[in-house]
C-alpha cells in the first residue's frame, strides 16, 4: 500500500452490490486502498477474523450485511452486528478507537450504499491519522 | 398529407368508437367526438394561439421533455393540419376566464361553443388500426426509470436525437444537460420477459436501437455506445447490413447479455452483467436508454368488446396464418401493430392489404358514395393573351408580416411590368381568401398568378385548384416563398428581409411571364391484371384482384399451382399448410375472373401503366396479352447447401426435407436418438448475405414437433442469433422448456459435421464450458435460407431493379413497400425478400390493393410536368435514354433518323434528361429554360441598378 493511502478491509455479503471494485476505483467512486472481501453470509464472520485483519495491517475494518428482514439466512447480518460489537469492545479495552470497526446494513444488490460505507471508513481513517499528527 | 387531401377520406379526430352493430357489408358505427374548440375550416395553423396562451402544458408528443401551451399542434405535419385546445388545461374551458387565444386569433377560428358530437356512420367494413401501447411504468422502474433522470426510454431518446425535438437534436443528459460520453442501450425492456406478462418479442427494438445509436454517433462522433442484446434480431430486408455498418463504421459495441438492473452511484449509472462464459462484469455509463417494447394498446380489451373481436393471450388482435388481416368478426379487419408488433414497412403493407379486403367486401358498391371534384371547362384563350399578372402577398398572420413589410412588398409588386392586380391577404390559404382570389382572377381576367407566401411543397396544389375552379390552367400559378425562406430565417433583420421578399417577388413575376399552360392528360386503363407466379403470394394476389371485380391472368411457370407452399407441411403457428394450399388452389381454379396459365413464362412486356402488352410463352406457343397492371409474385427458392456433407450422407437433411419425414409420423424418426440443427446455412454471409428471416422459427417449430413425437430424442440447435420474433418467441420458450439445447456459434468458428463410424457427429464450441464438444447426431438438419428465384431475367424484361442480394427492389422501403419503381408493377411474396406465409399473404393483399387502384379508376393521370423533346434540335445521341431511371424516354426512328421521345405516362419529371441533353433539346414542363433564365436575370436586376 503506497504512502498516504489508507488500508481498509470491507467484509460484505455476497448479495450486496455487484459492481466490481476496480471499475468503481477507476471512476474515482471507491476510495483507494479499500479491499472488498465477499462472504457467502456475513453471519459466518468471527470476532477474530475482524481483529486478524487489523493485526495484518488494516487501518480499519467494516462489515456490510443485509438490512434487517432481508438476510438470506434470516439472522446472518444480525449475528455479524453482534460480532462487530464484541470487536469494538475489545478495541476499547486495548485503548484503540472502536470506530475502526463498523457494521453497515446495506440494501441487497445495491452498490451505492456499499460505496458510502467504504467512504465513511476512509474518512474516519483519514481523520484519525490527521488527529495523530496534530497530537505529535 | 395524401390522406388529408383526399375528398373521400373524412377524418374524425379526437373521436372514439362507442358501438358497432350489424354485420359485414352493413355496419352501423356510433362515434363520439370531443370538441377541439378550433374550427378546422378556419384555422390556418399559424401558431398565434400557442404564442399567447398563458397556460403551459406538458408536451406529450415530445415524450414530456418539453412544454407547450393549451392550444397546440403536435407537430407541423400533423393531419388535420389544424391546432386543437387541450380541454383539461384550458382556462376558458374550465374556469370561463382568459379567452386570450380567441381574441388574438386573426382567422377567428377559435370557437368555445363547440360541443361533443355523436356520429352515426353506415359502413360496409371496419379496419382496426389502433397501434401499440406503452410498456407498464412498473417494468421500467426496475431499471431505475423515474428514479434516475439519465435513464430514458428509447422513445425519449428518439425525441432527443430529432432535429425538431426539444433539444434540436443535441443529445444531453436530463440531469445536468451535458453531453454524455458513454451510453448503454438495454434491449428487451418489457419484451421477452414473462415476469411482466410479455413473453413475446417486440420485433422492432433491435433495429431501432441500432438506428438510434447510429444517429447519435452521427451527431456526436465521440460517443461510446454499447448495446446489450440477448439475440440481435435485425431480420428485416437490408437490416443486417445496417447493423454491420453500425458495428464497423460507428464502432457500436454489441454485448450479448441481459442486464438485470441499473444502479446509480454518484450520478454515474452502473451496469453489472454476466458474460456468455459466465464471468460477471460491470461498467459505468453516463446515460442508459431502455429499448422499450411494443405492448398491446391500453384499451385493447375495450376495442375487442366493442367490435366483437377476439384477442390473443397478450391482448393483441387474434388472427391466423392463412388470413393474417382478418379478425374473428367478418367484415372487421386489422392492420399494424395491433395485429402483432411490427415495423413501419410491414404496417404500411398491412394497411394496403386491409384496403384490399375492404374493397373486396365493398366491390359491388364501388363508386356509389365517393365524391370526385368537378372543375369548369378550361378557358384556353385566356393564357394566349399578353400576361396579366396578379400578385398576392400573404401576411400569414404575423408569420410574414411580423418581419417583412408586406404592404411595401405589395406596392413594390405594383411597379413590376404586366402586374395588373396586387393585394395583401391576411391568410391567402384560408377559405374566404381563396374565394376572393378566385373572384379577382375572374374579374380581372388574370392569366398568371404569383402567390408570395409559404412553401409550394405544401400549398401549391391548393392554389392550383383555385385556378382550376375558375377555368384557368393550374400551371399558371407561381409561388415565392417569403415565409420559410425569408421571414423565418431573417427574423432579426426586417429591413433586409423586406428587400429579399421584393427580390423573390420580382423573380417570381419574371418567371410567371413565361409560364405556359400544361395539359392534364388521362390515359385509359385496360381493366385486367397479370399476376406472375402461382404460389401462395401470387394466388392470394390474384384472388384479391378478382374479388375486387377485375379480370386476372395468373401465370405459373410450373405445371401446377402452389409454389413453395407445396413443400411446407405446417405453418409457423402449427396449422396444416396443405389445407391452406388446397383452399387457395380451389378458389383460384373456380374463380370466373381468374384465368390460370401453367407452364407459362413472361417473355416480353411493352407499353406503360394502363396499357401493357405482354408476350407469354406456353410450351412452344406465344400469346399476346393486353393488361393494365402486373403483380410480380415469382417467389424464391430453397438454398442448396454446398457443404456439411449434404448430399454425401443420407443423414444430412434440410429443414423442409425433415418436415417431409416428420409428416409421415413417428416412423420418420426410427433409430434417431439425437438431432442436430445448424442455423444460417446459406444465410448471413454463408453463401448469401441476407438473413432468411423464417429459418429460426422453422427450426424451433420442427424441434418441438420432434419432442412431441418422440420426447426422448435429444435436439440441439446451433445458432448465431435466435430470431423468433413476434409471437414466435412463445415457441422458442416452449422449446427451451422441453429441453431443446441451444448453442450459439460465431461465423468464424462454424460447427463442423464429421463422420463417426457409421454415423455422424457435430463438433462445436460450447461457450459456457469454454471448450469444443462433439455431439453424436442421428440426423443433421441444415436450416437452409431462402434464395432469390430466377429474378435477373425477369428484371431485364420488366426493367425493375433488384437488390444486391437478387430480390426485387421496392419503390420505397417505408412509403411504397409493394410498388416497383416502374409504374404499373407491384411486388409481393418471396420475390421481394424472405418472409413467412402470413407475411406473404398480407403483402399479396397489399399488392392487389395497389394494383386495383388504376383498374378501379379506369384512367391514370399523366403528370403535366413531363419532359418534352424538341425533335428539331435532337441529334439522337441517346444519352437521355441511357440515363432515365424510369425508362420514360426512348429513341424512335423519325424519317430514318434517331430521335428521342418521352413516354409521358412513365415520366416522373425528375429532369435528368433535360440536364444532360447536349443540344438543349429537352425542356421540362413548368421549368422551361427561358422561364428559369428570366428568373435568374430578374435576380440580377437589383444588383445592376
Amino acid at each position: 500500500m503506497t504512502e498516504g493511502h489508507s488500508n481498509i478491509v470491507g467484509f460484505c455479503c455476497n448479495y450486496a452490490g455487484r459492481v466490481s471494485e476496480e471499475v468503481l476505483r477507476e471512476a474515482g467512486l471507491m476510495p483507494d486502498g479499500v479491499r472488498i472481501e465477499r462472504l457467502p453470509c456475513t453471519g459466518r464472520l468471527e470476532v477474530t477474523t475482524l481483529l486478524d485483519a487489523l493485526e495484518a495491517g488494516a487501518d480499519a475494518v467494516f462489515v456490510a450485511g443485509c438490512e434487517e428482514g432481508t438476510c438470506h439466512n434470516l439472522s446472518g447480518s444480525h449475528r455479524a452486528h453482534k460480532k462487530v460489537g464484541v470487536a469494538k469492545g475489545i478495541l476499547a479495552e486495548l485503548d484503540m478507537d472502536p470506530g475502526l470497526v463498523e457494521m453497515f446494513f446495506v440494501p441487497r444488490a445495491e452498490t451505492g450504499p456499499l460505496v458510502s460505507a467504504a467512504r465513511e471508513m476512509a474518512s474516519r481513517v483519514a481523520g484519525g491519522k490527521k488527529g495523530q499528527r496534530s497530537e505529535r | 398529407m395524401e390522406a388529408g387531401r383526399s375528398p373521400n377520406i373524412e377524418i374524425l379526430a379526437n373521436a372514439r368508437l362507442m358501438a358497432l352493430e350489424g354485420e359485414a357489408g352493413g355496419f352501423t358505427a356510433r362515434v363520439h367526438q370531443e370538441p377541439r374548440f378550433i374550427d378546422e375550416d378556419k384555422c390556418t395553423a399559424c401558431g398565434t394561439c400557442t404564442m399567447y396562451c398563458p397556460r403551459p402544458v406538458v408536451d406529450l408528443y415530445n415524450e414530456r421533455l418539453d412544454i407547450t401551451r393549451a392550444p397546440h399542434i403536435d407537430y407541423p405535419q400533423a393531419i388535420p393540419a389544424v391546432y386543437y385546445i387541450d380541454a383539461k388545461a384550458c382556462l376558458r374551458v374550465n374556469y370561463e376566464s382568459c379567452n386570450l387565444c380567441a381574441q388574438t386569433c386573426t382567422a377567428k377560428a377559435i370557437d368555445f361553443s363547440q360541443k361533443p358530437r355523436e356520429h352515426v356512420l353506415d359502413v360496409g367494413a371496419v379496419v382496426l388500426a389502433p397501434g401499440f401501447g406503452k410498456i407498464d411504468p412498473a417494468v421500467l422502474a426496475r431499471f431505475g426509470y423515474g428514479k434516475h433522470p439519465d435513464v430514458v426510454t428509447s422513445l425519449e431518446f428518439e425525441r432527443l436525437t430529432c432535429a425538431s425535438g426539444p433539444t434540436e437534436g443535441h443529445i444531453v443528459r436530463l440531469s445536468d444537460h451535458k453531453t454524455p460520453k458513454k451510453i448503454a442501450f438495454l434491449q428487451c425492456i418489457g419484451s421477452r420477459d414473462e415476469t411482466c406478462g410479455n413473453g413475446y418479442c417486440s420485433s422492432v427494438c433491435c433495429m431501432y436501437a441500432v438506428k438510434e445509436a447510429s444517429v447519435a454517433k452521427e451527431h456526436e462522433p465521440d460517443l461510446d455506445i454499447s448495446i446489450f442484446f440477448m439475440d440481435v434480431r435485425t431480420q428485416g430486408k437490408g437490416f443486417d447490413e445496417s447493423r454491420e455498418r453500425a458495428e464497423k463504421k460507428y464502432g457500436i459495441r454489441v454485448i450479448r447479455a441481459r442486464v438485470p438492473r441499473v444502479e446509480e452511484i454518484d450520478g454515474r449509472l452502473a451496469l453489472t452483467w454476466t458474460d456468455e462464459d459466465g464471468t460477471s462484469r460491470s461498467e459505468l455509463f453516463d446515460m442508459v436508454v431502455l429499448s422499450v417494447g411494443l405492448d398491446a394498446p391500453e384499451d385493447a380489451r375495450q376495442i375487442a368488446d366493442l367490435c366483437g373481436v377476439e384477442l390473443n393471450k397478450y391482448d393483441f388482435c387474434l388472427t391466423s396464418a392463412g388470413s393474417p388481416l382478418s379478425t374473428t368478426r367478418p367484415g372487421v379487419f386489422v392492420a399494424g401493430a395491433f395485429q402483432g408488433p411490427k415495423d413501419v414497412p410491414e404496417s404500411v403493407t398491412q394497411a394496403s392489404g386491409v384496403a384490399s379486403l375492404a374493397s373486396e367486401e365493398l366491390a359491388s358498391a364501388r363508386g356509389t358514395r365517393t365524391v370526385s371534384v368537378m372543375y369548369p371547362e378550361e378557358d384556353l384563350e385566356i393564357a394566349k393573351g399578353p400576361p396579366r399578372i396578379g400578385v398576392f402577398v400573404c401576411h400569414c398572420g404575423v408569420n410574414i408580416a411580423g418581419v417583412v413589410d408586406v404592404k411595401a412588398v405589395r406596392d413594390y409588386a405594383a411597379d413590376l411590368g404586366d402586374v395588373v392586380l396586387y393585394e395583401d391577404p391576411m391568410y391567402s390559404c384560408s377559405q374566404d381568401a381563396l374565394k376572393n382570389i378566385a373572384r379577382k382572377i375572374k374579374e380581372n381576367r388574370l392569366n398568371r398568378v404569383v402567390i408570395a407566401a409559404c412553401s409550394p411543397r405544401t400549398h401549391e396544389p391548393l392554389f392550383q385548384e383555385t385556378l382550376r375552379s375558375v377555368g384557368v390552367n393550374p400551371a399558371l400559378v407561381e409561388m415565392a416563398n417569403i415565409r420559410d425562406q425569408c421571414s423565418w430565417v431573417h427574423a432579426q433583420e426586417p429591413a433586409e428581409a423586406t428587400q429579399k421578399a421584393m427580390d423573390l417577388v420580382r423573380m417570381a413575376v419574371a418567371k410567371a411571364r413565361h409560364l405556359e399552360p400544361l395539359s392534364l392528360q388521362m390515359v385509359s386503363v385496360i381493366p385486367r391484371a397479370v399476376v406472375l407466379g402461382g404460389g401462395a403470394a401470387g394466388m392470394s394476389a390474384a384472388l384479391a384482384i378478382a374479388d375486387q371485380g377485375f379480370d386476372c391472368i395468373l401465370v405459373e411457370k410450373e405445371g401446377e399451382l402452389g409454389g413453395n407452399l407445396r413443400m411446407l407441411k405446417w405453418t409457423l403457428d402449427g396449422q396444416d399448410a396443405s389445407a391452406i394450399l388446397a383452399n387457395l388452389v380451389t378458389r383460384v381454379q373456380g374463380h370466373p375472373r381468374i384465368r390460370v396459365m401453367t407452364n407459362a413464362v413472361l417473355e416480353n412486356v411493352t407499353g406503360f401503366v394502363g396499357n401493357f402488352v405482354s408476350t407469354i410463352r406456353t410450351g412452344d406457343s406465344n400469346e399476346e396479352v393486353r393488361h393494365g397492371v402486373c403483380v410480380i409474385a415469382t417467389g424464391g427458392m430453397q438454398y442448396v447447401p454446398t457443404g456439411d456433407m449434404y448430399g454425401e450422407s443420407p443423414k444430412v437433411l434440410t429443414q423442409l426435407e425433415l418436415e417431409g419425414r416428420l409428416s409421415k409420423g413417428k416412423g420418420g424418426l426410427r433409430g434417431v436418438n439425437s438431432v442436430v440443427m445448424i442455423q444460417c446455412v446459406g444465410s448471413r454471409g454463408d453463401g448469401m448475405n441476407h438473413c432468411s428471416r423464417v429459418c429460426c422459427t422453422q427450426a424451433v417449430k420442427n424441434a418441438l414437433k420432434i419432442k412431441e413425437m418422440k420426447p426422448e430424442t435429444a435436439v440441439y440447435v446451433l445458432y448465431r442469433d435466435i430470431r423468433t420474433f413476434g409471437f414466435h418467441e412463445d415457441l422458442y420458450s416452449e422449446a427451451r422448456r422441453k429441453g431443446v439445447v441451444f448453442l450459439r456459434y460465431e461465423p468464424e468458428d462454424r460447427p463442423q459435421v464429421l463422420k463417426a463410424g457409421n454415423g455422424l457427429k457435430v463438433r462445436a464450441f460450447d461457450r459456457l464450458l469454454g471448450e469444443y464438444i462433439e455431439i453424436p447426431a442421428g440426423l443433421v438438419v441444415l436450416s437452409t435460407g431462402i434464395a432469390p428465384g430466377e429474378n435477373e431475367a425477369l428484371s431485364r424484361v420488366v426493367k425493375a431493379p433488384l437488390t444486391p442480394e437478387g430480390f426485387f427492389l421496392e419503390a420505397h422501403a417505408k412509403l411504397r413497400p409493394v410498388e416497383v419503381s416502374v409504374d404499373g408493377f407491384y411486388l409481393c411474396g418471396l420475390a421481394h425478400g424472405p418472409k413467412s406465409l402470413d407475411e406473404s399473404i398480407a403483402q399479396a393483399k397489399a399488392a392487389a390493393a395497389k394494383a386495383a387502384i388504376p383498374l378501379a379508376k379506369g384512367e391514370v393521370p399523366v403528370t403535366p410536368l413531363v419532359s418534352r423533346v424538341d425533335q428539331e434540335k435532337c441529334i439522337g445521341c441517346g444519352i437521355c435514354e441511357s440515363l432515365c431511371p424510369f425508362h420514360a424516354i426512348r429513341l424512335v426512328k423519325v424519317d430514318k433518323r434517331r430521335k428521342a421521345e418521352t413516354v409521358t405516362a412513365s415520366c416522373k419529371a425528375c429532369g435528368i434528361c433535360a440536364a444532360h441533353c447536349p443540344t438543349l433539346a429537352i425542356s421540362m414542363g413548368g421549368f422551361t429554360d427561358e422561364a428559369i433564365m428570366a428568373q435568374i436575370h430578374a435576380f440580377s436586376e437589383r444588383c445592376a441598378s
